[in-house]
């Protein structure tokens, strides 16, 4: 059974049909890219299908569960990474983290189990006691995934998460896509052909909400590319700076 | 559980911010100043005057406590991490309703100093003290309400503060506009009064009415509030 399916998913703004009909199926462990210009409804998919818009038409399934008639269950098999990868500033890293495993539900030692696994797969373990606003883009990012990735979910959805990445933290997060995708779907906008080619089994390219096409990537699902001539050279500058 | 978990977050939201601190001391500072003085001239072991300074005060300081706890939640885009959560509408109003309510709390109760000097200098009336912060408590919950309703309604703080400022202001003060309309026009503007509800508990008389009036404010309050996050 697909982790995603989407029938016929359709959003109305106003006159403006920002999703028109859009039907597709996203697997379990498989990166699913979701491609397209600016404000070609990739964002707005993604917010169809975490529950925070309600379709115009069409429904959408995470796990089988309808994400309209049963959002709460159906969010709870979700993680989501919002385009800016909102944060609270003020709370520490392992405090937000626990704070967003309690929202899911999790509670004493399954918690804290929970906090130390995301730390560790999203090696936060320097900055898990820094206040988050003192933090670079880059462990942001990480400490947003890592809330996502908390409770285990089936269905990881991230929007843009590599934005305002430099080319090293690019790099780190194909491969931690990847290897997030070992245990569950995921399902990624972007606007840049090489990162969702370089990270994606299969896309599907968008233009003004209308699905163009479903493509698969065509390659091995585990092998993440080698970097580039040029990424390889700056790698190699730039080893002392960490994330 | 995810109330509290919610609630406590909130909490730590008003209160590393200087926002919090910055209105319980303009707050005590007001009233100190304000009981001092009407201790001096009336000589009368009596909080009337506090309470309904008070009031007043609370008119102008709570929008400033609830301006931000949805607006700057919308403009920052946490709350979109709130409403993809497994969480109801309903708990994320009623969590930062609490958390206002405990500032509110907070100032209120700080004023019982005032109430205690009274006691040791004098023999003060219980009844009319008893009243007049449960009706303290009951007016801070309905501008709370009404607060966050608006704050739901706007990615911009100035503007949630600005708006509530203005609505307060008008139901306090709408009986004055009250007294130039007909019958039957004229009750039903005072019934929206907020100083028509909240004096009886100022001077120590308690009406079911009133009672009701801050209940229906508070629980239509935090309806609005969650249909106006409802997913769209």
């Amino acid at each position: 059974m697909a982790v995603l399916s989407l029938d016929g998913l359709s959003k109305r703004f106003g006159a403006r049909l920002a999703v028109d009909a859009v039907s597709f199926d996203v697997e379990g462990r498989e990166v699913f890219g979701l491609l397209g210009p600016n404000g070609s409804g990739k964002s707005t998919i993604l917010r169809l299908v975490t529950g925070y818009l309600r379709p115009t038409a069409g429904r959408a399934r995470v796990a089988g569960i309808d994400v309209v008639r049963d959002g709460f269950a159906a969010r709870r098999c979700i993680g989501y990474v919002p385009e800016s990868a909102p944060l609270y500033g003020h709370m520490r890293v392992a405090e937000f983290l626990a704070f967003m495993g309690r929202l899911r539900g999790l509670s004493g030692k399954g918690l804290a189990r929970a906090v130390d696994a995301a730390v560790d797969r999203l090696a936060l373990g320097p900055v898990r006691s820094v206040i988050i606003e003192r933090l670079s883009h880059g462990y942001r990012q990480r400490v947003s995934l890592a809330q996502a990735v908390l409770h285990e979910p089936e269905l990881l959805v991230l929007d843009e998460p590599s934005n305002g990445l430099d080319p090293r933290q690019i790099i780190e997060l194909r491969g931690l896509l990847r290897q997030l995708a070992q245990n569950c779907a995921v399902l990624v906008t972007s606007h840049i052909l090489s990162e969702i080619e370089r990270t994606a089994d299969r896309v599907a390219i968008l233009l003004d909400g209308r699905l163009l096409t479903v493509e698969a990537i065509g390659r091995e699902t585990a092998v993440v590319p080698p970097p580039s001539r040029l990424e390889a050279l700056f790698l190699e500058l730039t080893q002392a700076k960490a994330i | 559980m995810r109330v509290p978990t919610l609630a406590a977050k909130e909490l730590s939201t008003l209160f590393t911010s200087p926002i919090a601190y910055a209105v319980i001391a303009v707050f005590m500072v007001l009233s100190g100043y304000t009981f001092t003085v009407t201790l001096i001239v009336s000589k009368q072991a009596t909080l009337v005057h506090i309470f309904f300074q008070a009031a007043v005060q609370l008119i102008l300081l709570v929008p400033l406590i609830t301006m931000r706890q949805f607006a700057e939640e919308r403009r920052s885009g946490t709350l979109e991490l709130l409403l993809t959560a497994p969480l109801r509408e309903i708990e994320i109003v009623v969590a930062k309703f609490i958390a206002c309510m405990v500032v509110v709390g907070a100032m209120t109760s700080l004023t019982l100093i005032y109430a205690l000097v009274l006691t040791v200098y004098g023999q003060p009336d219980w009844g009319p003290i008893y009243s007049g912060y449960l009706g303290l408590i009951l007016f801070g919950a309905a501008l709370i309400a009404i607060g966050l309703m608006i704050s739901a309604l706007t990615a911009n703080q100035i503007v949630a503060a600005v708006v509530s400022l203005g609505l307060f202001g008008i139901l306090w003060a709408i009986d004055t506009l009250a007294s130039l309309l007909p019958h039957p026009f004229e009750n039903w503007l005072l019934g929206l009064s907020l100083l028509a509800h909240f004096t009886p508990f100022a001077v120590g008389a308690m009406y079911l009415s009133d009672f009701g009036f801050f209940l229906t404010v508070v629980l239509l309050g935090l309806f609005l509030t969650v249909r106006a996050l409802a997913r769209s």
